[in-house]
């Protein structure tokens, strides 16, 4: 059996200070396909992703979250693809999570990363604010997922030929839901690891308050 | 002819917005439309009017059949500003999705298999 393509795609904005570092750790757990989407940053993530062996693509202008992914995506299906996972560029995920993804993308076409909100040092604004994005995900696309927000997900094949979004902002994750249902597609959740650094923490371009309300509007809009 | 304190403070905004709208249209200036006019004169106008000269409203309003529900008017007027917002929302949706396409159609056009 021939082995499967796999793609990272990594959506990255003004990720300069670590980037590099997370594009090695994906190296050294021998991840070679990596397609990094510079959304527009005004900083220098374009040229330290463009330093390291990825397939670097730019948005000429910062369109969001959802766009970066997709257009991650679309390279993906170009360079055919088997599955993709999508991996967070500021360095949250861990690289050993991939592996038991693709492991579960044998039997689901769509895996979906859980954070474990358990956790203690998961801020209590993270807690709040996927409670609601879940809730409304469930209102408006009928699933009820426990982590809608995750940035960590694996395709299969399948799953990337039949899904279809719009969305460019964070709403693009929940639109994935909609899509799972539209195309009775087989989904697992799986828990993984998450890294609160005091970088991500720190960094201005993570979603405000006020970005986080726009998203639900936005979510309830396009619903 | 006595004026209210609220009569007084709306007539004032209305003729602030109406001078500098006339102003910038008389000068020439490019971001300036007939239509923005024509819109500024409309709204500013009606309202200035409507703060100098109630009565005078009142009774256009029972003209137009209204009778003396001003507020029927009014509700009515809500209900157009807010098509005209969700209309707006809408085309601005649109444009942004065909931005983010050609954003996107230049970002892929180097890729190749």
């Amino acid at each position: 059996m021939t082995e499967k393509k796999t793609y990272i795609v990594v959506p990255a904005y003004n990720e300069s200070e670590v980037i590099g570092l997370v594009l090695d750790e994906l190296h050294k757990q021998n991840y070679r396909n990596i397609i990094v989407v510079d959304d527009g940053s005004t900083d220098s993530t374009y040229l330290k992703a463009k330093e390291k062996d990825v397939v670097i693509l730019r948005h000429m202008l910062n369109r969001g979250k959802g766009a970066a992914v997709k257009t991650g995506i679309e390279a993906a299906k170009i360079l055919q693809a088997d599955q993709i996972v999508t991996f967070d560029a500021d360095g949250q995920h861990e690289p050993h999570d991939i592996k038991k993804a693709l492991k579960l993308l044998e039997k689901f076409d769509v895996v979906l990363g859980k954070r474990d909100f358990k956790e203690k040092h998961i801020p209590f604004f993270k807690k709040i604010g996927n409670f609601i994005g879940n809730l409304i995900t469930w209102l408006i696309h009928g699933l009820w997922v426990s982590d809608s927000q995750s940035g960590m997900r694996a395709y299969s094949k399948n799953a990337i030929s039949l899904i279809e979004t719009t969305a460019d902002r964070y709403e693009y994750d929940s639109e994935i839901m909609r899509e799972i249902v539209r195309n009775k597609l087989s989904y697992t959740e799986m828990p993984i690891h998450v890294r609160y650094t005091e970088y991500s923490q720190k960094k201005t371009n993570r979603q405000s308050y006020s970005g986080a309300i726009k998203t639900v509007i936005r979510m309830i809009l396009s619903g | 002819m006595e004026f209210t304190l609220i009569q007084l403070i709306l007539s004032l905004v209305a003729l602030i917005f109406l001078g500098n709208r006339v102003i910038r249209f008389l000068r020439k200036e490019r971001t300036q439309t007939g239509f923005k006019l024509i819109l500024t004169l409309v709204v500013w106008g009606g309202i200035l009017l409507t703060s100098l000269f109630p009565v005078t409203v009142h009774n256009l309003s029972r003209s137009l059949g209204f009778g003396d529900n001003l507020n029927t008017l009014i509700f009515f007027g809500f209900v157009m500003v807010f098509i005209l917002l969700f209309k707006l929302l809408a085309s601005i949706e649109h444009i942004e999705r065909n931005i983010t396409e050609v954003v996107r159609k230049e970002a892929l056009k180097d890729i190749k298999l």
